[in-house]
């Protein structure tokens, strides 16, 4: 059988750099190929020239044995590609179904949308696919980010697409609707499409790859079947050489102090009565479905949203009114938001400007910002934490995923908390980057930093976390340590009650 | 492990709680129209306890012909604002507009008509150009029509230097015809209504909202930026070319100078019907509620017998209890959804 789609020796370059110097690739109709890479091996410029946002400068593409070269992401569409986007491509003011039928509505007589058909058209596609609920009508702007991630698959999938691009689609979704997403994924290739799957996740890649491509450093270096290849092998592609570990060595630090001790803490009817203590030294996890508690418990800490109950941090009573007050001095909170490219960064500003804009006062005198002082704390956290960015002055949106979430970090570190609430940190970031991010986690705790992590992935909280709490329903379920500490357990303990209801 | 087999259940009171945050967050979200609708009521209210006869359809045939013109100019801008931008030339293509009907419009009926239809042409070409300029060079809305409402300006002053010329009687009496009771005025504001509810949804009202909402998404999904400017910004030209023709029935003379007086209150009244500066919403059932709500106060200023300078001032006040009141009740909502 012929491959549907083939590269070969694609290349691109932006100005002076080169984003792929020989891209090949070859999948056929009717298997899930998992494409995998570090951030900055290139895929996204590659994937997006599939989509025909960018247009490659050498090398071709062919499409079902046609030479292919759409000219805008309008022609790749209609060539039967369809992407979903890591940057999600949606319109903030429509509602869900105008959002996935955007510039394809059906049209009545007088060139109007038929509201009617519209709704058909979507519950149909909703229920062809299994969707999770989401209501057809309400406007995206107030939808979580998950469920905007599952509104960009439905557009996708609206065109029948002959091939479907997930970029680390799973990476926004909760533990149910990745399950969803993997099944659908393997449907859709049982049913003769090819699904071109990116993700940092390897255990998602084994489950429902059939093939597997590894790019580095702008060029394809490996590809092999699934089924005949083991996962050191895969990172050694990625990394060029063999991954020490992912995780760092876990070494209990935690004293008996209490940073952080929350009794009877809620925020509306979304949490209620967590009794939790985070310990000086102490990485504690937080787990639990999407949407039962762990992002309230997170904004409440930090400010956002009123909260209820009592919280002492470091022994004192304290009420957080807000970010400002969170922030403030050692004693205070820092957070890494869960949308980092809205929330956490500003990606037109340079790097520098991005880590010390919450500190501004550390190198102020008499109302006047100190450069030296400033470029001193600016060069000292770009030196600790690798962050790969060619000077100080470089915008912070042209580094890659990893970086951008390097200068979160900093930004937090330089804030001088040595509380930190970690919400999703390592989120559509590069497995070199996230081994980095852990240890960093472990040696922070080490020097008696606080932290609360949650993770999306659960192998994350099971590796790096001393103990996990559970959420369920907006209570806490359990709290995990040891040999109790697993994923499996973990998965108990945030569905067991559900599954009695 | 599946999970995706799993039935997530919450219990009874859960779903209560959540079914009345769920309205009170719908009612929330609507907010942005259903205050300038009680600030309307209360604005008539107090105009009915001061004056005998305020609710006939008298009253609403002489209020609509005197919030005609703004509603027509508030129009063209308020499908700017969807898009995300401005319109300030709509001052200068009124004035225009006013010059060529009063001195282009002779007394030969058919050659008014002409000329009539040419005025709206100019309108829409006019407005293109500046949608075209806006994309080409690349440059703020604001300015680009800055540019345009000072050319356009001028050129109606080389045209007519003061206000003055005449206009077919005829022409005139469109103010007082009436049909079914109901004076040529309200008629045009029902056309305008059935307008609004056929554009916004045809594909490009939905288009120019979605632009407005977020133009990066909106391009990757097709729309072309040239195009979509030129519809809209040509649309607010054509609208302010009806305004101008609409004022010289009432008027029944040209004014080089007039149009001014509709670049700012076109976009008060968007603004207190919910419309959102940054684009993507809102829709034209808020403006005219605005643009009423902005006839009312001259109304009651004429009723008080204070001085006419007291009309900018409420106004202003009105502006930004609806601007803040919209911009509280959207964080609550936000709040109470996410």
């Amino acid at each position: 059988m012929t491959d549907l789609l083939t590269a070969a020796a694609v290349t691109k370059s932006y100005g002076g750099i080169t984003a792929l110097s020989r891209a090949d690739f070859s999948a056929r109709a009717g298997e899930v190929h998992a494409l995998l890479g570090e951030n900055g091996a290139g895929k996204s410029t590659f994937i997006q020239i599939l989509a025909g946002a960018v247009r490659p400068d050498g090398g071709q593409v062919h499409l079902a044995g046609s030479l292919y070269r759409p000219r805008n992401p309008q022609a790749a569409q209609d060539a039967g590609i369809s992407p979903v986007f890591q940057e999600l491509s949606l319109i903030p003011d429509l509602t869900v179904e105008q959002n996935i039928w955007f510039r394809r509505e059906p049209l009545s007589v007088a060139r109007t949308v038929r509201a009617r058909a519209l709704r058909e058209a979507t519950e149909a596609l909703f229920a062809r696919h299994q969707f999770p609920t989401i209501r057809p009508d309400q406007e995206l702007r107030r939808l979580t980010l998950a469920d905007r991630q599952l509104v960009e698959i439905a557009k996708a999938l609206s065109s029948d697409p002959k091939v479907l691009i997930l970029d680390e689609a799973t990476s926004a979704l909760g533990p149910r609707e990745t399950d969803w997403l993997l099944g659908l994924s393997q449907g859709l290739a049982r049913a003769g499409t090819l699904v071109i799957y990116i993700s940092h996740r390897l255990g998602e890649v084994r489950q429902i790859a059939d093939r597997i491509t590894v790019f580095r450093n702008g060029a394809t270096v490996a590809a092999y079947d699934t089924k005949a290849v083991d996962d050191e092998t895969i990172i050694a592609d990625m990394l060029g050489r063999r991954m020490d570990r992912l995780y760092p060595e876990r070494k209990p630090t935690a004293t008996e102090r209490v940073a952080v001790r929350l009794r009877g803490f809620g925020v509306g009817h979304r949490l209620d009565g967590i009794d939790l203590d985070l310990r000086e030294g102490e990485v504690l996890g937080v787990a639990g479905m999407q949407g039962h508690g762990q992002r309230e418990l997170f904004q409440a800490l930090f400010g956002i949203g009123g909260a209820r109950g009592s919280v002492e941090i470091w022994g004192k009573t304290k009420t957080i009114r807000g970010p400002r007050q969170a922030l403030t001095g050692r004693d205070g909170l820092a957070l890494v938001p869960e949308d980092r490219r809205n929330h956490g960064l500003l990606l037109s500003r340079s790097v520098r400007e991005n880590l010390t804009l919450s500190v501004i006062s550390r190198f102020t005198r008499f109302g006047i910002t100190d450069p030296k002082r400033e470029g001193k704390l600016v060069d000292e956290m770009i030196s600790a934490l690798k962050i790969k960015a060619g000077t100080p002055e470089q915008l912070a949106g042209t580094l890659s995923g990893g970086n951008q979430q390097k200068v979160i970090f900093g930004k937090m570190l330089l804030t001088e908390a040595r509380i930190l609430l970690l919400y999703d940190p390592t989120r559509g970031i590069d497995v070199g980057t996230k081994g980095e991010i852990f240890q960093l986690m472990r040696d922070l705790a080490a020097k008696g930093y606080a932290i609360l992590f949650y993770s999306s992935d659960l192998a994350e909280l099971v590796h790096v976390a001393d103990r996990v709490a559970v959420l369920r329903n907006g209570r806490l379920a359990a709290i995990l340590e040891g040999d109790d500490n697993s994923e499996r357990q973990i998965l108990r303990a945030a569905m067991i009650e559900t599954r009695a209801a | 492990m599946t999970m995706a087999t799993l039935e997530h259940q919450p219990d009874g009171a859960a779903t209560r709680q959540g079914r009345a945050a769920f309205w009170r967050g719908r009612l929330l979200a609507q907010a942005s129209l259903i205050i300038p609708c009680l600030m309307l009521a209360a604005l008539l209210a107090l105009y009915g306890s001061l004056r005998e006869g305020v609710f006939t359809i008298d009253e609403l045939n002489l209020d609509t012909a005197a919030a005609m013109t703004l509603l027509l100019a508030a129009t063209g801008q308020t499908i700017v604002l969807l898009r995300g931008g401005i319109d300030l030339s709509i001052g200068g293509m009124i004035s225009l507009g006013t010059v060529l009907a009063a001195t282009r419009f002779g007394s030969d009926p058919a050659q008014a008509a002409a000329w009539a239809f040419g005025i709206a042409a100019i309108g829409a070409l006019v407005g293109a150009l500046n949608g075209a300029l806006i994309t080409v060079l690349r440059l703020q809305p604001f300015l680009v029509t800055l540019a345009t409402w000072s050319i356009l300006s001028g050129t109606a002053m080389i045209i007519l230097p003061t206000d003055g010329g005449s206009l077919p009687a005829g022409w005139m009496k469109f103010g007082f015809s009436q049909w079914l009771g109901l004076s040529s005025s309200v008629w045009l504001l029902l056309l305008l209504l059935a307008f609004w509810f056929w554009f916004k949804r045809t594909r490009l009202g939905i288009s120019i909202r979605a632009t407005g909402s977020n133009e990066r998404s909106a391009f990757l999904s097709g729309v072309s930026p040239l195009g979509i400017n030129v519809a809209t910004y040509g649309l607010s030209g054509l609208f302010a070319a009806l305004a101008a023709l609409y004022l010289t029935t009432q008027t029944g003379a040209g004014s080089p100078t007039i149009g001014k007086d509709y670049i700012l209150p076109s976009v008060a009244a968007a603004v207190i019907g919910g419309i959102s500066l940054f684009g993507g919403r809102g829709g034209l059932v808020g403006t005219i509620i605005g643009a009423y709500i902005l006839t009312i106060i001259g109304n009651l200023v004429f009723v008080l017998e204070v001085s006419s300078y007291w009309q900018p001032i409420v106004s202003g006040i009105i502006l930004l209890i609806a601007v803040l009141a919209s911009s509280i009740a959207e964080k609550s909502a936000r709040r109470s959804l996410t």
